[in-house]
C-alpha cells in the first residue's frame, strides 16, 4: 500500500472504513497518541447540559442552549450518510468534526442518535408508518407543545446570529424568519401564561439584530410597559380591570378589542378605532406633561401586519403632548388585523410584548 | 402521506399538527406504561421536534442547505422520525425505570408485543454498534489515520509562534508516551530530545489545548493538509531544472476539491512558509521545499 492509497483512504489503516467500537484500534502504536489527543481535547463539561425535567413539570426543557456549535451539528446527517454509504473518504473530508466530536458531548450525542436513526431508515426492510390519528391543526394542538415550539424557534434564531456574527458573516433572514415563525405559532397559543412563558425571549433575541449592545444603566426617563397577563388585571380609575377571556374557553366575538399594558403601578391600552391603534396611557410623569414623547415598539419591525406611523416602529412620535393630568391618546400605526379575532388579537398582544415611553 | 421532510422546510405552520400528530401516535406505542403520560410523551416528542429545528430541516426554507435527512424517500424520513421517538422513549422509560424499586412494579410494564416493550429489545447500549461511538473511538481513529494525524502535526507546528505552548505540548506528549509523532516534530523543528524542562508549564499547556481544538476543527487546517500531500503526490519534476517539482492546479483539485479550495489551501501554506506562489495556474516547488513537505506529510 503507498501513501496514496493511505491518503485518499482506498484501504484506511486498520483495514476498516468504517470503525466500529473495539476494533483493532484500541491498542496499537497510536493509543498512547490517542490518549493524549483526548486529553487535549477535552473540554470542559458543558453547562448547558439539559436536566431531567421532573414529572408534571409544566413546561419541557430544551435539549440544547442556543450556543451549541450549529456548524457542526447540521454537518451530521450528511457525515453519518457519508459512514452509512462506507465512503472510505468520510472521515478525510470531514475531519474537522471528527475532531470536534472527540471533544463535544452535545454534538457527539446528537451523532450517535442521528446514526441509529438514519440507519434504521437507510436499511428500512418495509414500509409500516404509524399515522397519527390526532390533531390536525394547531389549535387543537397541546398548548405545551406550541410554547416548546416557540422556545426551540426562539432558541434557534439566537444561534443562528451568533453563529453569523462569529463568523462575520449575515445571516439576520434565517434569524427573522424563525422569529416571525415563533410569534405565528405564539399567537395560537390561548392561554397567556404559556404564550408569555412561550415567547419570553424574543425581545432579548431580537435586540441581537442590532449587533452586540454594551451594558447600559436603566434610563430613568423611559417607561417599559409590557402586557397585563391573566390574574394581574389592577386598578383603572376606580374599576377593576378583568383580564379578556382565554381564546380557548370563550366564542371569538367576546374578545374584547383591547391590549392591556402595565409599567409597574403604571396602565395602559391599546384600542382599535376602525384599522387605527390607539395608544392610551394615562398617569405619566410630571416632567412628560405638556411634552410629545417617542414610543418604541422594538418588536415592531418583526411583522409587517402595521403600518407605523413615521415608518418606524422605534421611533413613533406622538401626535398630541402629554395632558396636564398625565395623560396621553395617540395613534401608533394602521392594521388590517382585528383585536376582537382571538389570533389576530395575540399576534398584535406579542408585538406589543414591549413598549417604551421617552421624552421626544 | 400526510407530512413530508419538504413541507416540514417549507411550510412548517401547516405541517407541524401533522408532525406532532405523528409523532405521538409513536411515542405512545414506544413509552409503553407510559404511554398515557402526557409529560413523557411531550418530552419524547419534544425532543425529536428540537432536533429537526438545530438540523435546519425543520422551517429551514432555503435558509439551511438540504441534507441527508432531505434526500430520504418518504419511507425512510417516516422510519427515522420513528426512530427517533424510538430511542427517546428508551431513555426516558430506562431514566424512569431507575425510580422503579419493586417487582410487581416491573411486572406492571406494558408489552403485549417486542415493539411495544422496547426495553427488552434494546441492547445494552443504543448506540453500541455505531462506528465512533465513544470519544475514545474517535481518538484513536484520529491517531491512527495518517491524513488526519498530519492535521494534528500540522497543528502542533503552528504553536511555533507560541514556543512555550509548543514546550507545554512536547513535554505533555512525552509523558504521555506518544514518542512515534514526537520524534518527526522534533526532527521538523530541530530541537533537542528531550526538550528542557519548564517547571512552569501546566499555565501554558491550556492555551495551548485551546489553540490546537480550534485549528484542529478549522475547515482551513484540513485544507491545507490535503493540499500539502496533493503537491507531494502530484508534482512532477521539471523537464530542464531537476530542482524545480510543477503541478496545476486542476490535478490539485482531482474530483474532491474545488479550484476555490486548493487555491485557499495553497495560501495558507505559503502563508506558512511552506511555498512560494503568487496565484499562478502552475505550481512549482523547489527541491528544498518538496523535500520539507515529503518529510512532514508523506510519512510511512
Amino acid at each position: 500500500m503507498n501513501d496514496h492509497e493511505q491518503f485518499e483512504g482506498k484501504t484506511p489503516i486498520g483495514g476498516a472504513a468504517n470503525p466500529r467500537a473495539g476494533d483493532t484500534y484500541t491498542s496499537g502504536k497510536y493509543a498512547a497518541l490517542a490518549r493524549w489527543l483526548q486529553q487535549a481535547l477535552g473540554e470542559a463539561p458543558s453547562t448547558t447540559a439539559t436536566p431531567l425535567a421532573s414529572e408534571g413539570e409544566a413546561q419541557l426543557e430544551l435539549l440544547l442552549g442556543s450556543d451549541y456549535h450549529l456548524h457542526f451539528y447540521q454537518q451530521l446527517p450528511d457525515f453519518v450518510m457519508a459512514l452509512l454509504s462506507n465512503d472510505s473518504r468520510a472521515t478525510l473530508h470531514y475531519a474537522p468534526l471528527l475532531y470536534h466530536l472527540a471533544s463535544c458531548r452535545e454534538c457527539h450525542q446528537g451523532y450517535l442518535e442521528l446514526y441509529d436513526a438514519m440507519g434504521a431508515a437507510v436499511h428500512l426492510q418495509k414500509v409500516r408508518p404509524v399515522l397519527g390519528q390526532g390533531t390536525r391543526t394547531l389549535a387543537a394542538t397541546p398548548q405545551r407543545m406550541l410554547g416548546h415550539l416557540c422556545q426551540v424557534l426562539i432558541s434557534q434564531a439566537e444561534a443562528v446570529l451568533r453563529q453569523a456574527r462569529h463568523d462575520h458573516t449575515h445571516d439576520d433572514d434565517t434569524a427573522r424568519s424563525l422569529l416571525q415563525l415563533a410569534i405565528h405559532i405564539g399567537a395560537h397559543i390561548g392561554q397567556s401564561m404559556i404564550r408569555h412563558q412561550a415567547l419570553h425571549s424574543l425581545v432579548r433575541v431580537a435586540t441581537l439584530f442590532d449587533g452586540p449592545i454594551p451594558p447600559r444603566e436603566p434610563d430613568p426617563a423611559v417607561r417599559t410597559y409590557i402586557p397585563a397577563l391573566a390574574g394581574s388585571g389592577g386598578a383603572r380609575g376606580h374599576k377593576k380591570i378583568v383580564r379578556r377571556a382565554e381564546t380557548g374557553a370563550h366564542p371569538a366575538n367576546q374578545e374584547p378589542a383591547v391590549i392591556l399594558l402595565q409599567s409597574r403601578t403604571l396602565e395602559g391600552s391599546i384600542y382599535q378605532v376602525g384599522q387605527t391603534l390607539e395608544l392610551h396611557l394615562h398617569d405619566l410623569d410630571e416632567q412628560l406633561r405638556g411634552h410629545y414623547v417617542t414610543i418604541s415598539v422594538p418588536l415592531g419591525s418583526l411583522l409587517e401586519p402595521v403600518r407605523w406611523l413615521g415608518g418606524n416602529p422605534r421611533a413613533i412620535r406622538s401626535s398630541v403632548p402629554v395632558d396636564s393630568s398625565g395623560q396621553l391618546v395617540t395613534p401608533l400605526g394602521q392594521t388590517e388585523l382585528q383585536l376582537t379575532n382571538p389570533e389576530d388579537h395575540n399576534l398584535l398582544e406579542v408585538i406589543f410584548m414591549l413598549l417604551e415611553v421617552r421624552p421626544a | 402521506m400526510p407530512f413530508t421532510a419538504h413541507d416540514l422546510r417549507y411550510q412548517p405552520e401547516q405541517s407541524y399538527p401533522l408532525l406532532y400528530a405523528y409523532l405521538h401516535r409513536n411515542a405512545q406505542r414506544y413509552l409503553g406504561s407510559f404511554k398515557y403520560d402526557a409529560f413523557e410523551v411531550d418530552t419524547v416528542i419534544g425532543h425529536v421536534i428540537e432536533q429537526l429545528v438545530r438540523l435546519g430541516l425543520f422551517a429551514g426554507g432555503d435558509h439551511t442547505p438540504p441534507t441527508a435527512l432531505d434526500r430520504l424517500t418518504d419511507a425512510q424520513f417516516y422510519t427515522f422520525l420513528s426512530r427517533c421517538i424510538r430511542n427517546k422513549a428508551i431513555d426516558r422509560l430506562r431514566k424512569r425505570r431507575l425510580q422503579v424499586s419493586t417487582v410487581a412494579e416491573l411486572e406492571a410494564f406494558e408489552g403485549d408485543e417486542q415493539e411495544n416493550d422496547p426495553l427488552d429489545a434494546a441492547s445494552e447500549s443504543l448506540w453500541g454498534s455505531s462506528p465512533f461511538s465513544t470519544p475514545e473511538d474517535i481518538t484513536i481513529h484520529l491517531a491512527s489515520q495518517q491524513a488526519l494525524r498530519n492535521i494534528l502535526k500540522h497543528c502542533i507546528m503552528l504553536l511555533k509562534a507560541a514556543p512555550q505552548q509548543l514546550q507545554a505540548v512536547i513535554q505533555e506528549m512525552q509523558e504521555m508516551g506518544a514518542d512515534e509523532l514526537l520524534s518527526t516534530m522534533l526532527e521538523e523543528l530541530r530541537i533537542q530530545y528531550p526538550p528542557s524542562q519548564n517547571p512552569h508549564i501546566s499555565q501554558h499547556k491550556d492555551h495551548a489545548h485551546k489553540k490546537l481544538r480550534l485549528c484542529l476543527q478549522q475547515q482551513s487546517s484540513n485544507l491545507t493538509v490535503m493540499v500539502a500531500l496533493r503537491l507531494t503526490l502530484y508534482t512532477n519534476q521539471h523537464a530542464t531544472d531537476t530542482r524545480q517539482y510543477t503541478v496545476d492546479i486542476q490535478t490539485l483539485a482531482q474530483d474532491d476539491l474545488s479550484e476555490h479550495d486548493v487555491r485557499a489551501g495553497l495560501h495558507e501554506l505559503v502563508t506558512e512558509g511552506l511555498l512560494d506562489w503568487h496565484g499562478e495556474e502552475v505550481v512549482s516547488i523547489t527541491a528544498p521545499q518538496m523535500k520539507h513537505l515529503v518529510r512532514f506529510y508523506k510519512e510511512e
